[in-house]
């Protein structure tokens, strides 16, 4: 029954996607100025500041008062913002971005291409993304107050995705320049190069933002204000939603099948899907260092036992599909699918079980080992509980008896990093804009014991030297690095990937320019730049 | 009196700082990463790692850090928050009165309510009435607070669209004066009703209890000789003799009462400090954590007192006996 309900929610949900379109006439109506725009979020922690948190609401947020060099398109193409233009040397070594003139930051003061230049050289080392281009970078320079240079050490094509408005906001010199930027105030009340400028912020409660007068991007914002309000319970967002109290959301999963029966019902507001999305993979993390987890056919054999497609039905309502291999399809460029998951892993618990038995696990009295499935189960995951006991149970079918371990974020943190003392760790990971950022660091070599990189103890320097090739060659050679990168993932599998979900937002019908505003992809979100009352 | 209440804060002190110390203690044996929890599901380089430890003295030792937490307490300094950059007195000032607010009004309707549904449920003639009464109260008592409020919201806010589904006001408000307080109120108006349900429920039952015990007593059957009306009996001699127990019971209850506005607040994203102790947990902001521990003992404390008072109020025999001879 409830399958049969959930099914139809997707259909009803696919039908809604593709009907949703606004007309002809609705799109040639002439913008005009006024208005405020309320967008919901979940709550707001320690900074604003993009450069030093990667957590959603940040994120949301930082659309509405930061602007980057560029941005991504719907089709996940880069988009010019700050530089109108940008080129790379032959040898792939400089990258050259021309900056548009005369530009101003939310506060009046001039901006020049040594904002840019200090934004690389002040925030890089606390930036979880540049990071990992820094040691690469041979110098910054700025022979221009328009020009931007970049000199890398070698080439490396997937550096120019940690320049976009997600990675890299564009942070004041004058502000944070002599400061300790970690706990500058201006984290909170931040100045910056976006649609709207920071007014105030009301703990608990929200945050203000008015038209800033300096927007590069003129006429635009249409609207006067936008304000991001605080609602962390996600079914009270959807509430507030259908209310009319907010005008934009990104719904939690579950939630996305009921605003699509609510738009439909009430006219009030459309739901659209972000289709290059960033891949949000649920994935498994398997402790290679246990004695019965430490050959790659009993790994293999553990995914062959999970049913994918009911994880993506049941627990994501249909909006998940069953992962193909390790390099997320959302990178339509770089990922092969000659490695294919659903076809060399496919579910099916007999030949799981026969795989354990080649693996020296056969059954005895009904048991081949034991071990402990962990997961976080925060209130932000709808996933974790229901997704571990489906795993769990195809599991116990073939004879694995499973413990599971459900424990608040940082207990788990704990656990899984920093003691590495887990057997199977459940946990969902968005691979951002390019592998380098989101996909290496689950897979790659890696001794510390810092969160949310790879705890597995696998440790091979091939597939490393792979990976550092795959980010390095020019873009359309890639794909054949990633292609072996993908294979020796498949053949010694010491990180599972599940399923890819999908990525909504719900946007009120009283603004004109909806297609405009959602022309965005991966960790992008509605800049509200866009939109005008109609 | 004045000694018997002297002596009350005077353990309430000892007991505040055993409080802290536990509470500290708790929070060192929990993991905890606040620096994560900053940055979210990616890795924290380790620059960003070393400035913030170093700026709120996270790697410090234990016993420096508490020593130095009490200290400052006892300086009226109640530390820095990590996650609000802020002084953690400050934010307590700005969110208690707002908490204060909801649980007094929720608790002071449900006190009236329950009582009064309590006295009728035991004096009335008839059993039917009775246990009409009783069966209500205890499917309100068996209803989670989360569940009541997602019920009001779906019917007062989603399908007869009469009140705001969550918040304590709009952000952007053009009302003045009775307006904006008549604004205001409709935010309240949902909260206050769950939180009202929850205590009515528990109020009623004792009361009940309470008032049927008193029925028994001699005094009553002396005063039913006596000729006094059965309107007299019960407001002169049941209700002042009853009430005694329950509000011993409602005063050492008031701490479960703030718990209670923990899920509350959260339920309808009400910036209390409710909500503030789920984000502080949720950011491992120890500063805070504690500050919002420190309030609510204080808070039962004070509480505490003014039962003590109601109690020599209410009853002469308590005042007379406390009295210096």
């Amino acid at each position: 029954m409830s399958g049969i309900v959930k099914w139809c929610v997707a259909a009803a949900s696919i039908l809604a996607l593709f009907g949703v379109d606004a007309g002809p006439a609705a799109a040639q109506a002439a913008p005009k100025r006024g208005g405020t725009a309320i967008v919901g979020v979940s709550v707001a922690g320690a900074t604003l500041n993009t450069q030093l948190t990667s957590a959603v609401t940040p994120l949301i947020i930082a659309d509405l008062w930061a602007s980057g060099l560029y941005k991504y398109d719907k089709t996940g193409a880069k988009k010019p913002q700050i530089a109108s233009s940008w080129d790379i040397s032959e040898d792939g070594k400089v990258y050259t971005f021309h900056l548009r003139p005369n530009l101003k930051w939310s506060d009046g003061h001039p901006f020049s291409s040594e904002d840019v230049a200090f934004t690389l050289k002040s925030f890089g080392q606390y930036n979880t993304y540049l990071v990992k281009v820094l040691p690469n970078i041979d110098r910054v320079e700025t022979p221009d107050a328009n020009t931007f240079v970049v000199r890398l050490k070698e080439p490396q094509s997937a550096a120019l995705e940690g320049f976009d408005k997600e990675v890299f906001p564009l942070m004041p010199k004058h502000v944070y320049d002599g400061t300790d930027i970690p706990t500058n105030p201006a984290n909170r009340a931040p100045v910056g190069m976006g649609p709207y400028k920071f007014v105030k912020w009301e703990e608990g409660r929200g945050i203000t933002f008015t038209r800033n007068e300096h927007y590069w991007d003129q006429p635009r914002p249409y609207l006067d204000s936008v304000v991001a309000v605080f609602i962390p319970n996600v079914q009270q967002q959807q509430n507030a939603l259908y209310r009319g109290e907010i005008d934009v959301l990104r719904p939690a999963l579950p939630q996305v099948g009921r605003a699509i029966e609510q738009a439909k019902a009430k006219h009030a507001f459309d739901v659209r899907e972000i289709k290059v999305n960033a891949a949000e993979r649920l994935s498994l993390d398997i402790n290679i260092t246990r004695d019965m987890l430490a050959k790659p056919l009993v790994r293999q054999a553990l995914l062959v036992a999970i049913d994918r497609e009911r994880i993506s039905k049941d627990v994501y309502q249909g909006l998940a599909f069953p992962a193909m291999n390790a390099i997320p399809e959302q990178f339509t460029m770089l990922t092969d699918p000659s490695v294919d998951y659903n076809k060399q892993f496919a579910f099916d618990p007999v030949r799981a079980g026969k795989m354990l038995d080649e693996a020296g696990f056969a059954l005895k009295d009904g048991k081949r080992f034991s071990l402990d499935l962990t997961a976080a189960v925060n209130a932000d995951a709808f996933y974790a509980e229901p997704a571990a006991q489906l795993i769990a149970a195809n599991w116990r079918a073939i004879g694995i008896e499973v413990k599971l371990s459900l424990l608040e974020g940082q207990l788990w943190t704990n656990k899984v990093f920093k003691e590495r003392n887990f057997d199977v760790s459940m946990v969902s990971l968005t691979a951002r804009t390019d592998p380098l950022f989101g996909v290496d660091r689950s897979f790659l070599c890696n001794t510390s014991n810092v969160p949310y990189v790879n705890p597995t103890g696998y440790c091979n320097p091939e597939l490393d030297a792979i990976a550092a090739k795959a980010a390095a060659v020019p873009t359309p050679e890639r794909r054949q690095w990633y292609k072996q990168y993908e294979e020796i993932v498949a053949r010694d599998m010491p990180h599972l990937t599940l399923t890819n979900a999908r990525k909504f937002f719900a946007i009120s019908s009283r603004f004109g320019g909806i297609d405009e505003e959602l022309d965005l992809a991966f960790n992008g979100n509605p800049s509200m730049s866009n939109v005008w009352v109609k | 009196m004045v000694r018997h209440i002297a002596g009350h804060a005077a353990q309430a002190l000892l007991l505040l700082v055993g409080v802290v110390i536990a509470i500290f203690c708790l929070l060192q044996l929990i993991p905890g990463d606040p620096v994560q929890a900053m940055v979210g599901d990616m890795p924290v380089p380790p620059a960003l790692r070393a400035a913030l430890e170093q700026r709120f003295h996270l790697n410090e030792p234990f016993l420096d850090r508490l020593f130095g937490y009490l200290s400052n307490v006892v300086h009226g300094d109640l530390g820095y928050s990590m996650n609000y950059r802020r002084p953690v007195i400050d934010i307590l000032a700005e969110r208690f009165p707002r908490t204060l607010l909801l649980a007094g009004a929720g608790y002071g309707f449900g006190i009236l309510i329950g009582i009064a549904i309590g006295i009728h449920s035991a004096v009335t003639p008839h059993r039917s009435v009775d246990r009409g009464w009783s069966g209500l109260v205890l499917i309100g008592y068996a209803m989670p607070t989360f569940w009541v409020g997602q019920l009001l919201v779906i019917v007062f806010s989603i399908q007869l669209g009469w009140l705001p589904t969550q918040g304590m006001g709009p952000m952007i408000s053009r009302a003045e004066g009775v307006d904006w307080l008549l604004e205001r109120a409709t935010y309240l108006v949902l909260p206050v009703a769950t939180y009202t349900i929850l205590e009515t429920t528990r109020v009623a039952r004792f009361m009940r209890a309470s008032v049927a015990e008193t029925l028994e007593q001699g005094y009553i059957v002396t005063a039913r000789q006596k000729g006094l009306s059965r309107h007299e009996i019960i407001r002169g001699h049941v209700v002042r003799n009853s009430i005694l127990p329950v509000i011993t019971v409602m005063g050492y209850s008031f701490g479960t009462a703030m718990g209670g506005a923990v899920l509350l607040e959260t339920v309808f994203s009400y910036p209390g400090v409710g909500s503030l102790m789920v984000e502080a947990v949720r950011a491992r902001d120890t500063q805070v954590i504690v500050g919002v521990v420190i309030l609510i003992a204080c808070s039962v404390v004070v509480m505490n007192i003014v039962v003590d008072l109601l109690y020599a109020w209410l009853d002469p025999r308590i005042r007379v006996a406390a009295a210096p001879r």
